[in-house]
Parts: structure tokens; sequence; C-alpha cells
């Protein structure tokens, strides 16, 4: 008897404070209707990260959700994280999401390798592109007391000898870091197959080797070795993009003669098979987030390089790059 | 400039009221994060981090120190009461731990976990303050040859824990090392074992493996065998560490605290092999090795102090050249980053301030966990008295949460349930769980860095050897490679030989006083 | 007294002691299997390859497997874990441990559908009644509470990854 009294009594202050905590993920729902003009900030959206928290694509996502949501070119904004086999786990997802026209994934360089060495199903030609948001050049490093001073002279010692010249890279085969690589030898004419490519897992992995002396040369993106080179630790002989990179005294690749332009580039996709109306709304909010001062001052914050180009022209921008790493790959067996 | 005077220099900074409030709620969170199953410091961390916006880059830290060892506190505290490690680095201490817990001596296992972090903390944090500059050098020397000779060594030792059956541990090495196998072979890039799952792509990682076998697989086998008799509660037994149990454990700890701090502060080190490496050495010297496989005091007392050590040891890296050497640390250099401060070799110089602060809180991160922590753990062994059918029920409800949480599939729980249905057979048929979770562990390590030596000799097996010197173009032998190799090459044939070297040495006389007095038993028939 | 003894060994029936035996074997296989799809992308400078792991590991599991098959048909019989909680002389409730497996599993499919306080919950409330307890209203406010505290807490308070379900919108 007493029991029961107690029963009731839990029963209804648990029933109190769970109609005080109502309402908390009611702004998740969906928003029916689309959100035509500047105006109306799209609602409902979701934005996924096909890796960890804490990873690049993460970082940038959330960046950019955050100046989306305060110059509300949309309204609370999800940010949710699928992380797995190189970005391929969140392809699968979007490609599966068929004609929903809330739903954003975060991507780029890395994802377009991924699907090959990853064999998926899915592929990025199926979704729809938004927009690439920005782009980071690759570099070429030595530690401080390598016997190579320049691009030319490496390139040279490369040519005569490519397997006792290990070179380290940050990702595993079909990343940035293994493409880079892949393509520089391609251009110089060493053969892909010849390149003893060695992966390290991330940036924090390779600068030890490259410290230590224990690979020749590393490529990876720049801003892993700003820090490094400051201090005098590294050298950069080239960067790969198409502008000098300013913080880095080095040539870009194209200055020393060698035709090669490579950038580990970042940017959106929607599900395939959405409405022009959805695929507008999406790239107008996106838009919108670059245009703001907001985001300029998310990208000086973080060093990256704006690189914005949406819809078509974004979409050549892909199957451009597409072919490029389905070509390199093909000639190493692994695509 | 002077390390001591930079170092109470920074006490002044983390020592001002509001910076200890922040280590306070800090650690306190921490806990209570860590202490769910499959949450390990690293992602307690990262979920903790949105609570440090809005502070100063220094308050941010400290409270970033907190929730550090907080969560570290917290993953030992499940790993002994529920079986569920958080951390591939607290698996070792849920074997001895759980099983003095389920005796009656949870209190002092916590309290040997407690005490020895926060000794291996505070030795491992001097010796970041002190020895920075070494060690760096050092743990920028080594490299895949060295690596593939350490991990090599700690897989001979594996014969040591392979059980009363050596041919169902060597079979429970084997499951490991499959399971170990799933995945991408990040060297040639092609999928082993996923079956065309791209889950599956990246591998399983140990803690789902971990949490499966452990906390899954005792509660299917409990609920098969389940006492249906009166309810029996597991005593409490003593609430504190007995003088005993003291004696016990302060050598541990500093063998424990000597293992895991090199081990952090190079680059491919980890938690998971001075863990690993400080059982083995515990159960070897240990003067109660019937203890080992009921509750072993050494066992927990040294691969805790490990652990800790090795992760005050990641602040070498991090610190004096930028570098995070595991998730936890990346995370922390991130929330740096977001504050505008750049991680690097020129942190130490820039950030003066900032710096020797996080370090002094450190220290105190790890004075206070002890402090508060150490009173609460008899309440913490009082969890172990919920009635069986809602203790496990509750460990199944955590461990389903753990695993969905890690990236909100429902294929992570198939998984959890089919490691489950293993660690199920496997204690039906008698088969030791440590070497399986040293197959899962070292199985890829020694693969990746085996081939990764190769590679960079172009594919010469002198390669495990020794390596190219970038800067001359020579090869050259490495000293710490080839001194593993000697070390292993000893320990395999000491067995050997030692029965040799035993029966040359003459029979012990009474008129051979110099020699050592054999024991008594030897003479008699 | 060592009659018991005998009864007890007996009881053990020996086929299922070959099962050990047999999931060696069969891991072995899919290893030795799997290796066999895998392109040995042997280049100069990476003379192993991808395929000596697995091949290693499948062809000692391999023989392990008949070496375990020969101990126990020897008789070698395994020491099951005993426990606290675990009473070793009756034998196996082989129906509590499937209606875990079951619990475990409606949680597997339900727990995007329903969201996981409902989920959840439900696996908190089947186990332990499984398990033995008796307390139907208690254990379902119990295991109310804790699915409730733990999505507030975890998932909206922390952002950690657990889905609403159905009930999106109203908690």
């Amino acid at each position: 008897m007493f029991n029961k009294i107690k029963l009731g009594i839990g029963m209804l202050t648990a029933g109190a404070l769970l109609l005080t905590g109502c309402g908390a993920t009611a702004n998740q729902t969906e928003a029916g209707g689309s959100a035509g003009g500047s105006a109306q900030p799209l609602t409902g959206l979701r934005f996924m990260v096909p890796n960890t928290a804490g990873s690049g694509y993460d970082t940038t996502a959330r960046a950019a959700a955050k100046v989306m949501d305060d110059i509300k070119a949309t309204s609370n904004v999800e940010v949710f994280n699928l992380a797995g086999a190189g970005g391929t786990v969140g392809l699968s997802r979007v490609v599966s999401e068929k004609g929903s026209g809330k739903l954003l994934m975060m991507m780029g360089l890395g994802v377009v390798g991924a699907q090959y060495t990853n064999k998926t199903d899915a592929k990025l030609d199926q979704t729809t592109p938004i927009a690439k948001l920005i782009e980071e050049s690759g570099a070429i490093v030595v530690a401080k007391d390598s016997p190579y001073t320049s691009i030319e002279q490496l390139v040279e010692a490369w040519k005569k000898d490519p397997k006792s010249m290990a070179v380290g890279g940050g990702s595993s085969p079909g990343g940035p870091d293994h493409l880079l690589p892949m393509q520089l030898a391609d251009t110089v004419g060493v053969d892909p197959k010849q390149v003893n490519f060695i992966s390290y897992d991330g940036g924090g992995d390779l600068l030890p080797a490259i410290l230590g002396g224990k690979v020749a040369f590393a490529a990876s993106g720049y801003g892993e070795f700003l820090d490094q080179v400051e201090a005098g630790q590294v050298r950069v002989l080239a960067t790969s993009g198409a502008a000098r990179v300013e913080a880095v005294k080095a040539p870009t690749l194209k200055e020393s003669g060698i035709d090669l332009e490579f950038t580990n580039w970042r940017g959106v996709v929607a599900p395939p098979g959405i409405s022009d109306g959805d695929k507008a709304a999406l790239v107008s909010a996106v838009t919108a987030m670059h245009d703001s001062p907001e985001w300029k001052e998310v990208l000086t914050k973080n060093g990256w390089t704006d690189a914005f180009v949406t819809g078509d022209e974004y979409a050549t921008y892909m199957a451009e790059q597409t072919k490029r790493v389905e070509d390199v790959l093909t000639t190493l067996g692994l695509a | 400039m002077d390390s001591l005077q930079l170092l109470l220099d920074g006490f002044a900074t983390a020592a001002t009221p509001i910076n200890l409030v922040l280590a306070l709620i800090g650690v306190t969170v921490g806990t209570a994060v860590g202490v769910l199953p499959g949450i390990g410091p690293a992602m307690t961390v990262a979920l903790l981090l949105p609570i440090t916006y809005g502070l100063e880059p220094t308050g941010a830290m400290i409270m970033l120190a907190g929730i550090l060892y907080g969560g570290m506190y917290g993953g030992s505290t499940n790993s002994i009461l529920l079986n569920t490690p958080g951390e591939s680095s607290s698996v070792v201490t849920a074997i001895e731990g759980n099983l003095m817990a389920k005796s009656g001596r949870a209190a002092q296992a916590l309290a040997t976990a407690a005490i020895g972090s926060f000794v291996a903390g505070t030795i491992g944090t001097l010796l970041v303050v002190f020895t920075a500059p070494v060690m760096t050098k050092f743990a920028i020397s080594m490299g895949a040859p060295e690596y593939f000779a350490v991990i090599l060594l700690a897989f001979i030792c594996v014969t040591a824990v392979l059980g009363a059956s050596r041919i169902r541990g060597f079979a429970a090495l084997m499951i490991g090392l499959a399971i170990g196998l799933i995945g991408i072979d990040s060297t040639s890039g092609q999928s082993r074992l996923s079956f065309g799952i791209p889950q599956l792509g990246d591998g399983i990682d140990v803690v789902v493996v971990a949490v499966g076998i452990f906390a899954l697989g005792e509660a299917l086998w409990v609920a098969a065998h389940l006492r249906r008799k009166a309810a029996e509660v597991i005593p409490v037994g003593q609430p504190f560490m007995g003088k005993r149990d003291f004696q016990r454990s302060w050598k541990p700890w500093l063998r424990g605290t000597a293992l895991g701090f090199p081990f952090g502060a190079v680059p491919a080190g980890g938690a998971e092999i001075p863990t690993f490496l400080s059982y083995i050495l515990e159960k070897r010297l240990t003067k109660h090795p019937e203890e080992f496989g009921r509750g072993a005091i050494e066992g927990v007392a040294g691969p805790e102090a490990a652990n800790n050590a090795s992760a005050a040891g990641t602040f070498v890296p991090m610190l004096s050249l930028g570098l995070p050497t595991n998730a936890t640390a990346a995370v922390m250099l991130a929330a740096l980053t977001s504050y505008g401060i750049q991680p690097g070799p020129l942190l130490l110089q820039r950030e003066t301030a900032l710096v020797w602060g996080l370090l002094a809180s450190l220290f105190i991160a790890n004075t206070l966990l002890v402090v508060l922590n150490l009173p609460l753990a008899p309440l913490w062994a009082k969890l172990l008295r919920i009635p069986r059918p809602y203790l496990y029920a509750g460990i199944l409800f955590f461990a389903a949460m753990g695993a969905y949480a890690v990236n909100g599939s429902p294929f992570d729980l198939i998984l959890l349930l089919g490691l489950g249905l293993i660690g199920f057979g496997m204690r039906r048929f008698g088969i030791p769980v440590l070497p399986l979770i040293v197959g899962v562990i070292m199985g890829p390590l020694i693969e990746l860095q085996g081939r990764r030596a190769l590679q960079l000799a172009s594919g010469s097996p002198r390669g495990l050897l020794g390596g190219v010197e970038v800067a001359t173009g020579q090869f050259s032998l490495s000293l710490l490679a080839c001194t593993v190799y000697v070390i292993i090459a000893i320990v395999l044939v000491w067995p050997l030989i030692y029965p040799l070297i035993k029966r040359q040495l003459p029979t012990p006389h009474i008129d051979a006083p110099t020699r050592q007095p054999t024991k008594t038993g030897g003479d008699n028939t | 007294m060592s009659s018991a003894l005998a009864a007890a060994g007996e009881s053990r029936r020996p086929l299922a002691e070959f099962i050990p035996s047999a999931f060696l074997a069969l891991l072995g296989i899919i290893l030795l299997v799997d290796a066999g799809t895998l392109s040995n992308n042997r280049t100069g400078v990476d003379p192993l390859g991808p395929r000596p792991a697995p091949i290693l590991v499948g062809a000692i599991s391999l023989v392990l497997a008949i070496a375990l098959a020969v101990a126990v048909y020897r008789g070698d019989r395994a020491e099951a874990e005993s426990g606290e909680d675990v009473d070793l002389s009756s034998s196996m409730d082989l129906k509590t441990v499937l209606l875990l497996i079951g619990v475990f599993l409606a949680n597997i499919v339900l727990i995007d559908l329903l969201g996981w306080v409902i989920s959840g919950g439900l696996l908190f409330y089947g186990s332990a009644l499984a398990l033995g307890s008796r307390h139907l209203i208690r254990d379902l406010c119990i295991a109310a509470a804790l699915s409730l505290s733990t999505f507030y807490g975890f998932a909206i308070g922390l952002g950690v990854n657990l889905p609403a379900g159905i009930l999106q919108g109203i908690l």
C-alpha cells in the first residue's frame, strides 16, 4: 500500500520533470515547404560530417554551420558525424537519402580517393554538388639537415632512383597526401608504381618521421608544417597551389617548372534527386555564408584559402578531379 | 630559463581561486562522464570541450586538464566495477581490477588505482618539466625498426600469460589477431575481412571488442548461470587500503610509471603496450602469483600507474613539438587553436605563462582527484551491491549506449552482440581473454611497423635492424632495435640454457660457505 | 565423492567441447579465403603485401583447431569460468540467455525507429525481467527514469549521438 503511494509520487514527479524538458528536440523537426528567398532561414537542415569530431572536415563543417546560423541563412543546423572508411560510410548515407532537400554533407578530395580504395557502390557523381568552400595547397617538405635544398634537386635524385627515397604522407593510399606525390611522380616522369610511399596516420604521426630523418621527403597540407617551418626544423621545397603561400617562403611547383597544380579542397554536396528549388535554396544559403564578413573572419582565423565555386562549375571541377584521381589509382592497381 | 622558477610561476597562475574552481569542475565532470562504459578520456574531453568555450585560454586549459584526468579516473572506475573499460589503456586494469571487485575488494582496487594514478601523474609531470628536451630528442629517433623490436618483445611476453592451457591461450591470440586484421590495410589500401560492409572498413575498435567480450560476454554468461537462490550480495569488505595493500602496491606504482612515461613521450608509443608490459612484469615479480587471475592488487597498481604516466608523457611531444600523439592531445591542441594559439615548437617561447600554468594545473588536477575520490571509493564500491538483475541490465544499457553513440549506428550494436557471444563462448570453454586483447591491439601494430621498416629500407630485410640516414644516405644499425633483439634472444633462450647452467653449478655443500644456501627441500628425498 | 565428480564430468556432453575447434577451423578458413581475394600488390618496396598476415594467422588457426580437437578427444576438458554470481553446478539456463539476446536484438532494431528513450528503456526493462527481477512496475519506472535521464544528460546536454526516434519534437 505504502509502496503504491511512493510509486504514485515518483511517477508524478517524473511526469513533471518530463514536461519541463519538453520541446528540447522540437526545433529539430523538419519544416515543410521550401525556404525560397533569403529572408526565410532554412530550417531543419542537417549537416553531416563523414569523419570524427575534431577532424578537418568536422572543424570546417561546424564553422560553416555556425556562420550560417549567425547570419540567419539557416536556423539551428544540426551537425552530426558519421565516420568510417575514409568518408564513404557518410557517402553511402547521403546517396541513400535520395530526394531529401535538407541534408548536406561535408566532403573533399579525400572522399574522392576513398570511394575507389573502399570500393563502395555509392559514388560522388551520384550526389548533387552544392559548392566548393576552401582549399589548401600541398607542400613538399624535407628535414632541416636534408641534402636537398631545392625541388629541382629533389626531383632529379628521385628520378634516378625512386625506390630508394621514401616519401611520407599523412594519409593512406587514395588520400590527399598520397595523391600529391603520385601526381607529382606522374608529372615529372617517375613511374607511380616505383614510388616508395609510406603512409602515416596523420600529420602527428608523419612529423617525427620527417624530423627524425626516416623519410627522404614528405607531402602534406602546408598547414601541418607552419610552426615547424618557423622554428627552422623543416624546409618547404615547394607548394602545389596556383599561387604562392605567403607564410611559407617557397616557390610553387609551376614556378619551378613542374606543371602540376594540386590542392586539397573541401566542399559540400547534397543527396541525389533533389528538386531544383531545394538545390537553389541550399546554394543560396551557402553563398550567403560565403559572402558574409563572419566567414571571412573564420577563414583568416583558421588559415583557410577561399576557393568558392558553386553549382555546375563545381560539378565540372569535381568530375575533373575524380578523373585525375581515378587515373592515378588505376595505374597503381588500387581502383 | 630556470624550469623550477617557471613552474612556481605556473603554480601562481594555476592556483588562483577561479582557476582552482575550474579545475574542480573539470575533475568532477570529467569523472562523471568518464565513468560511462565505452566513453574514454578522449571522447570525454571532446564532449566536454564546449563547456570551456567562453573561458579565457589559461582557464580553459586548466579545466581541460581536470577533465582529462577526471576522465581517466572515471575510466578505471568502470573498468574495475563494471568490467566495461572506457579506453584501450584501461582494458588491462579491468582484468585484475574487476576480479578484485567481485571478491569484495573493490574499494582497495579503486584506491590503488587512484593513488597509483596520482603518483604516476605527479612523477610523470615532473619528468615532463625537467626532461622534455632530452625526451623529445629520444622520441624523434624512434622509428619503425625500433617500434617493431619493442612490440615483438611484448609479443614474446604474451607466452607468459597464455594461461593454464597453452593451446587455448594461443587460440585466443589467433582470434584477437584475426579481429585486428579486419579493415583496410594501410600500406596497400586493400580491405581485409570486411565482407563488403563499409562500416568494417576501419576495423573494430579495441574498446568495442573489450566492452563486448568483457561486459556483454559476462552478462550473458551470468544469465546462463545466475544463482537463483538467496540474492547473494557481494560483500563490501574493508573500505580502505590496508598496510599490506600499500606494501604490495608502491613498487608496482613506480615500475608502472617507469614503463608508461617513455611510451607516452614517444609518438607511436601509446598507453596500451606499457599497461600490458606492466601487467606481465608484475605477474613475474609478485610474491603472490596465485592471486593473479583471482584479483591481485599488483595487477591494478602497475597498469594504472603506467596508464597515467603515459598520459603525462604525451605532454612532451605535445608541448615541445606541437605534436599530438593521441586523440586526447589532439583535442586539447585543437582547443588551443580555436583560441588563436598556434601549438608547435614555439609554443613554449610564445605562451610561457599558459604552458607552465597548464603543467602546474596538471599537478593540481591530479591532487584534487585523489583527494576527492579516495574517500569516495567505498561509496563507488557500494554500487556493486545493486541487485544482480539491475546491475547487469544496467551494464547492458550503458554498453549499448556507448557503442551506439560512437557512430550513431546500430551496426556497432550488432558488433557488440557478436563479440558478446564470442565472450560467452570463451567463458564456457575456458579460453583466456588477455591473449585476445593483446592480439587485437598489437597485431595491427606489429604488422604496420614491420612492413614500414622494410619499406624504409626499400624492401630489404635489414630495415628491421636499422634505417637509412637521410642526411647521408647511408644505412646504419639502430642501437635500440639491436639491444631489444638481444633481449628477445635472451628471453627465448633462457629457459633452455638455465637447466644446463644449473647442472654445471656444483651441488652446495656445508664446506663451501661462499655459496648461496639453497632451499632446504633440495637435498632431502 | 569420486563418482559424483565422474558423473559431473560425464554430464558435459563431449560434442559441445568440440565447438571451439570448429570455430577456430572456420576462422582459419575464412582468413585464408579472404586472403585469396586480395591482389597481392607486392611492389619492390613492400615485399610482404597485405596477404602474409592473414595467411599466417589462418594457417595457425587451422593447426590449433586440429590440436585442440585432438586434446579434447583425449580427455582435455575446458574449465568454465566461475565467479560470484555464477553457479556452475546447475546446467546452463539457455532460456535466459536467449531472452537477453532477444532483448538486445530488439534494441538494435528499434533504436532508430523509436529512439533511445523507448528502445533503451525497453532494453533495461527486458534485461532486468529476464534476469529474474519480479518488480514489474518498479522496474518500468527505473527503466524510464534511466533512459530519460541519460538522454537529457548526454544527448541534449552534451551532444552525444542518441536518436530521439518517434519522440522527436516531444522531447
